[in-house]
C-alpha cells in the first residue's frame, strides 16, 4: 500500500468520531504505525518527511474535531446560561505592548498630540542622514542595522526615523505635536535579553518658543503616568546626533531606591531613553527654519517596562513566544 | 574609557570630592558612568564617552571638563626643552589622509620591563604590559587621547612612508594577527616592508627589549579613512577607536613633548633627530555667533549672561564681544564637536546643571489639526472589537523562513540568522508559528489575532500593507465573528484568516479606552484534568464554577468549565463534569490539587 492509498482511507474514516480516529490511526497498533513499520529502509528515507506531514495533518484534524465537539457542548453564560454545560465567557486581551502604547497615547492626546506612523522599510537618508548622522559617522556604530539593499534600503532602527518622515511631510503645516509607537529593528542575536525587533515610543513637538523646560516637564508627566507619581527621575546631559542639547532621563532604581544593586549595576539609576531639543540641522534637512521654530523629541523603549509590569523574564516571550492570557480574566 | 582617580588628581591636584560624588557629577555633565570599583588599591571608573567627544578618550579632555565644573586649576606637566640635533628624518607623506604627524628619533635607549607604576597603570586600563617604551606610548595615548607609535629603526629604517597601500598584500600586527590588505588602506611603510596600519602597529618593526634606536610618532588622520579601514579589516583597536573620532592635531606637540621626557627619564637615550612636523593644512576654527539670551530662551529659565560667558572662557573658547550685540565665540581646537550656537548652549547648560531645570512645566493643551493617519483609527477600532469577541492579541516575528511568492519576496541582506531571511508576505505565516508555540504549551481553545505589516516588492518598489490575521480553533465561530465585524477575508486557510486593512473604509476618529490586563509568560505546559461531581440536587452551574474556582490557588488555575451535566433519573442525582486547566505547576502538583479540590482523594481512598 502506498501513502496516497492511506490518505484516501483516512478521508473515508473522517466520518468516524475523532476519538475512534485517534485510536485507529495514531494508536500503537494504528494504521500509521503499521504502514510505516512495513516500509523498507530506503522507502522510509524517501517517504519519511511526507509521512510526518500526514501524521501532523491527522493530529490537527483530530484536535479540531475534538474542540468542535467540546465547544458545541459549552454554552456561554450570556447566551444559554441555564443549560447544562457552562464556562465563564472567553475574555479577549490586548498585547501588553499595545496596553502601554495606549496608556501613553492617552496622555499625549490630552495635550493635543496626533498619533503618527510611517514605513518600516526606510532609506538611509531618513534613518541616518536627515538625523544628523552622515555616512561613516561613528554614531552609526550605536545601531546594528538590518539591510534590505545596502546601503540604501534598511529596516528602521529607531522611531526617530518616523520623526524624519513626519518633519518632511508636515514642514509646511507647523506647529505640530505628534506621538508615535513603533517597531524597530536591529541586527541583534535573539536571546533572553535581546531581540532583533523591539518597541519604542517617541513624541515630537515643533512650535515657536518650545523650551527644554517644556521637554523635561512633559517627559516627567510621561514617567509619572507609567511609573506612578512618586517616581524619581534625573535629567542629565546625553549625546544623540539628532538633538542638541541632548537629555538623558534616568529613573531611580525601583529595586534599591538609589542605594545601588545588581539590577542598576550599583549606580542607583536606570537609563530610560533619550531626548533633547531637535538639532537645527535636522530641522533644516526638512526645510524648517531653526531660527523661527524649535522643538523637542523624546523616545523610550517599551519592552523592558512592559516586561517588568507583567513579570516577564524573557524578552522573546513578547513576540511569537509563550505569552498567553487567562481566558476568563 | 577607564579612569583612575589618583591619575586624574595628578592633573587636578585640588580635586577633593568623594568617588561617589565624582561618579554622579561626571555623569551629569555627559560622561556616563555606572559605577567605580577598587582595584589594586586604586579607585577606577568606567566611563561611557559620547561618540562626539574624542577628546575625552584621554585624561586630559576629561580633566578639562571637570576643571570647568569644579572651577579647579588644571596642572599640566612641565614642558621639556627638547635639544634636538639637526638630523632630519627622511619621512615621506604621499597621501592627503594625514592631518598632522610629529616624529622624533631617540637613540642609545635602554629598554626594559616597565616600572611598577607604569605596569599598574596600563593593566588597570586592561592593556597588557610589554616593555617600558611600548607602555609609555600607551600611557601617553590614554593621557591625551591620541594614539602613539614607536618603530624600532633597526627593523624599519629611518625612511618611513605614510601612504595609501599600493603594493603590500599582507600585514602582521603586533599581536601576530595576519591580515590581507587591499589597495586602499592607509599605512606607514618602509620602502620594502609593510610596517604599520594607521590604527595598529606591525610586527615587522615591533619594539623589543633589545631596541636601542626608535622613531616615535604621533599622528592624526582623516577619521573617515581610519573608520573605513578598521571596518574593512574587521579590526577594532584602542588606537582605531580614537583615530576614527575628530582629534585635535594641536595637542600633538604637548603629547610628544611629554612622551619624550618620559622616555628619556625611564629609558635613557638621546634625541637623535630634529622634530619632524608635517601639518599641511592647519585650518582656522570658525567663530560662532552667540547671544547669551538664547540660552535662557532655549532652556526656558533665566541663566545670566555672565555665567554663560564665564563657562565658555573656562572651556578655553576665545570670546569676543561684538560691537552691536552678542559675541563671537571661537571654540578651542580640542573641541571640534562645537560648531553651532546650539552646541555652545549645551556647554553652558551642562555646567549650569540639568537638574536645575524644573520638571513641573508640562506643555499646555493646544488645539491643532489632527494629522493621525486614519488607518491608525481603524486598527485601534478593530483591536477593541476583536478583544470584545474574546480574541487575544499577539505579536509575531516579521522575519520568516519561507517565501510564499518568490517573485515578490523581500530578502534581508544581513538577517539575524541564516534561516529567517525573508520579510513575511502574510500574517498567517507568523500566526501558524504562534499556534505551534501554543500547542507546545497545550494551551486550550486558542483564539488570537495580530495586526501588523506584511511586505512585498514590485517593479523595484517595496510595498508595506497593514494586515489583520486571525486564528480561531473553531472555524465556524471565526466565520461568524467575521460577519459580526463586517469583514470579508482575503485569505481563509482552515482556521486562519487574513484581511488587508489599507483599502477598507476607515473611521474619521476612534479614541480607544486604555485596557489593562495581565499577560502571563508560560514556562510549562498547561495541564487539563476532568473531575466528576455527583450532587443530590441541581445547583446553578455558575455558582459551582465560582465555588470551585475559589478552592484552587489563582496562581495555578488557568480555567474551569463544566462540560457535562448528567441527570440520573433513577437515583435522582446530578453528575457534573468539570474540566480544569492548571498552569505554573507540574503534572504531579496539578493532580494533587485537582484531587483535593474536588474531594476525589477521599473518594479514591475509600
Amino acid at each position: 500500500m502506498d501513502l496516497n492509498t492511506l490518505k484516501t482511507q483516512f478521508e473515508q474514516d473522517k466520518q468516524n468520531h475523532p476519538e475512534k480516529i485517534q485510536l485507529d490511526w495514531l494508536g500503537r497498533n494504528g494504521k500509521l504505525n503499521t504502514f510505516f513499520s512495513n516500509l523498507n529502509i530506503e522507502d522510509k528515507k524517501i517517504l519519511g518527511q511526507k509521512f510526518n506531514q500526514f501524521k501532523i495533518e491527522i493530529e490537527n484534524y483530530i484536535d479540531l474535531q475534538l474542540s468542535k465537539i467540546l465547544d458545541n457542548a459549552i454554552k456561554h453564560p450570556t447566551k444559554k446560561f441555564s443549560q447544562n454545560i457552562i464556562s465563564l465567557p472567553k475574555v479577549g486581551h490586548l498585547h501588553p505592548i499595545t496596553q502601554t502604547e495606549r496608556q501613553l497615547n492617552e496622555v499625549f492626546r490630552k495635550l493635543g498630540f496626533s498619533i503618527y506612523s510611517s514605513p518600516e522599510i526606510v532609506t538611509d537618508e531618513f534613518n541616518f542622514t536627515r538625523l544628523n548622522v552622515p555616512q561613516n559617522h561613528p554614531a552609526r556604530d550605536m545601531q546594528d542595522t538590518i539591510y534590505i539593499k545596502e546601503p540604501e534600503y534598511l529596516l528602521r532602527t529607531q522611531t526617530s526615523t518616523i520623526e524624519s518622515y513626519l518633519l518632511q511631510a508636515e514642514s509646511k503645516n507647523l506647529p505640530i505635536r505628534t506621538a508615535f509607537p513603533g517597531s524597530v529593528y536591529r541586527n541583534e542575536k535573539v536571546n533572553r535579553s535581546n531581540h532583533f525587533v523591539f518597541h519604542q515610543y517617541q513624541a515630537v513637538v515643533v512650535d515657536k518658543g518650545i523650551t527644554m523646560k517644556d521637554l523635561i516637564g512633559t517627559m516627567d508627566l510621561m514617567f509619572k503616568t507609567l511609573y506612578g507619581s512618586k517616581v524619581v527621575v534625573r535629567y542629565r546631559c546625553k549625546y544623540y546626533p539628532e538633538v542638541e542639547p541632548g537629555v538623558g532621563p534616568d529613573m531611580q532604581c525601583f529595586s534599591c531606591h538609589g542605594r545601588g544593586c545588581p539590577l542598576c549595576k550599583y549606580a542607583g539609576w536606570i537609563e530610560m531613553g533619550g531626548s533633547g531639543m531637535i538639532h537645527p540641522k535636522v530641522l533644516e534637512a526638512a526645510g524648517i527654519d531653526p531660527k523661527i521654530w524649535t522643538g523637542f523629541a523624546f523616545g523610550m523603549g517599551l519592552d523592558r517596562w512592559t516586561m517588568a509590569q507583567n513579570d516577564i523574564k524573557d524578552i522573546r516571550t513578547l513576540r511569537g513566544g509563550n505569552l498567553a492570557y487567562k481566558p476568563n480574566l | 574609557m577607564k579612569l583612575i582617580y589618583s591619575e586624574l588628581k595628578k592633573i587636578l591636584p585640588t580635586l577633593s570630592v568623594k568617588p561617589e560624588q565624582l561618579r554622579d557629577d561626571i555623569t551629569m555633565i555627559g560622561h556616563f558612568t555606572n559605577y567605580f570599583e577598587e582595584i589594586d588599591s586604586e579607585i577606577v571608573f568606567d566611563l561611557d564617552i559620547k561618540v562626539n567627544r574624542g577628546d575625552c578618550l584621554g585624561y586630559y579632555g576629561l580633566a578639562r571638563d571637570l576643571s570647568v565644573f569644579y572651577n579647579l586649576p588644571l596642572v599640566l606637566p612641565e614642558e621639556l626643552k627638547i635639544s634636538s640635533n639637526s638630523f632630519q628624518l627622511p619621512i615621506k607623506v604621499t597621501t592627503d589622509k594625514v592631518k598632522r604627524i610629529m616624529a622624533l628619533k631617540i637613540s642609545e635607549l635602554k629598554n626594559s620591563p616597565s616600572p611598577d607604576w607604569l605596569q599598574k597603570f596600563v593593566k588597570l586600563h586592561s592593556i597588557n604590559s610589554v616593555n617600558t617604551l611600548v607602555d609609555l606610548t600607551n600611557y601617553i595615548m590614554l593621557l591625551y587621547g591620541i594614539p602613539v607609535h614607536a618603530f624600532d629603526t633597526a627593523l624599519s629604517q629611518d625612511k618611513l612612508i605614510w601612504e595609501i597601500n599600493s603594493k603590500f598584500t599582507e600585514f602582521t600586527s603586533l599581536d601576530k594577527t595576519k591580515l590581507s590588505l587591499t589597495k586602499d588602506i592607509l599605512m606607514v611603510n618602509s620602502p620594502d616592508k609593510a610596517l604599520s596600519l594607521s590604527f595598529w602597529g606591525g610586527e615587522a618593526c615591533a619594539i623589543s627589549p633589545q631596541t636601542s634606536n626608535a622613531i616615535i610618532e604621533i599622528a592624526v588622520y582623516d577619521r573617515t579613512t581610519v573608520r573605513q579601514n578598521s571596518r574593512q579589516l574587521k579590526s577594532v583597536t584602542e588606537a582605531g577607536t580614537r583615530l576614527e573620532k575628530d582629534l585635535d592635531p594641536d595637542l600633538i606637540p604637548q603629547a610628544l613633548n611629554h612622551l619624550t621626557s618620559l622616555i628619556l627619564k625611564n629609558c635613557g637615550g638621546e634625541i637623535n633627530s630634529s622634530i619632524f612636523d608635517y601639518y599641511p593644512n592647519k585650518s582656522d576654527i570658525p567663530s560662532i555667533e552667540f547671544n547669551p539670551q538664547n540660552v535662557s530662551l532655549l532652556v526656558g529659565i533665566d541663566i545670566p549672561a555672565d555665567f554663560s560667558i564665564d563657562i565658555l572662557n573656562r572651556l578655553g573658547c576665545s570670546v569676543v564681544k561684538k560691537p552691536e550685540s552678542g559675541f563671537l565665540i571661537t571654540p578651542p581646537s580640542l573641541r571640534p564637536d562645537i560648531t553651532l550656537e546650539a552646541d555652545l548652549i549645551e556647554e553652558v547648560i551642562r555646567f549650569w546643571g540639568y537638574q536645575k531645570i524644573p520638571t513641573t512645566q508640562v506643555l499646555k493643551y493646544k488645539k491643532l489639526p489632527d494629522i493621525t493617519p486614519k488607518i491608525i483609527y481603524l486598527i485601534e477600532e478593530l483591536k477593541d472589537k476583536l478583544v470584545a469577541l474574546g480574541y487575544d492579541e499577539v505579536l509575531t516575528w516579521p522575519l520568516v523562513n519561507q517565501a510564499l511568492n518568490p517573485k515578490t519576496i523581500i530578502t534581508t541582506q544581513n538577517s539575524i540568522n541564516s534561516e529567517c531571511i525573508y520579510l513575511r508576505q502574510s500574517l498567517v505565516q507568523s500566526l501558524k508559528q504562534q499556534l505551534d508555540q501554543y500547542r507546545r504549551f497545550k494551551l486550550p481553545q486558542a483564539q488570537f489575532f495580530e495586526i501588523g505589516k506584511i511586505f512585498s516588492q514590485q517593479n523595484g518598489q517595496y510595498i508595506e500593507k497593514n494586515s489583520l490575521g486571525i486564528y480561531n480553533h473553531d472555524s465556524s465561530q471565526l466565520t461568524s465573528d467575521l460577519e459580526k465585524l463586517n469583514l470579508k477575508a482575503d485569505i481563509i486557510e482552515s482556521n486562519f484568516t487574513e484581511i488587508i486593512l489599507d483599502d477598507l473604509p476607515k473611521p474619521e476618529l476612534y479614541i480607544p479606552v486604555p485596557l489593562s490586563s495581565k499577560a502571563i509568560e508560560l514556562t510549562s505546559q498547561i495541564i487539563t484534568l476532568d473531575a466528576n461531581l455527583t450532587l443530590e440536587e441541581k445547583i446553578e452551574s455558575s455558582k459551582l464554577i465560582e465555588k470551585y474556582s475559589h478552592l484552587i490557588d489563582p496562581k495555578i488555575l488557568w480555567s474551569i468549565q463544566i462540560t457535562d451535566i448528567y441527570h440520573d433519573t433513577k437515583l435522582n442525582k446530578y453528575r457534573y463534569t468539570f474540566r480544569v486547566s492548571y498552569y505554573n505547576c507540574n503534572d504531579k502538583i496539578a493532580k494533587k490539587i485537582h484531587l483535593t479540590a474536588f474531594n476525589l482523594d477521599k473518594i479514591l481512598s475509600c
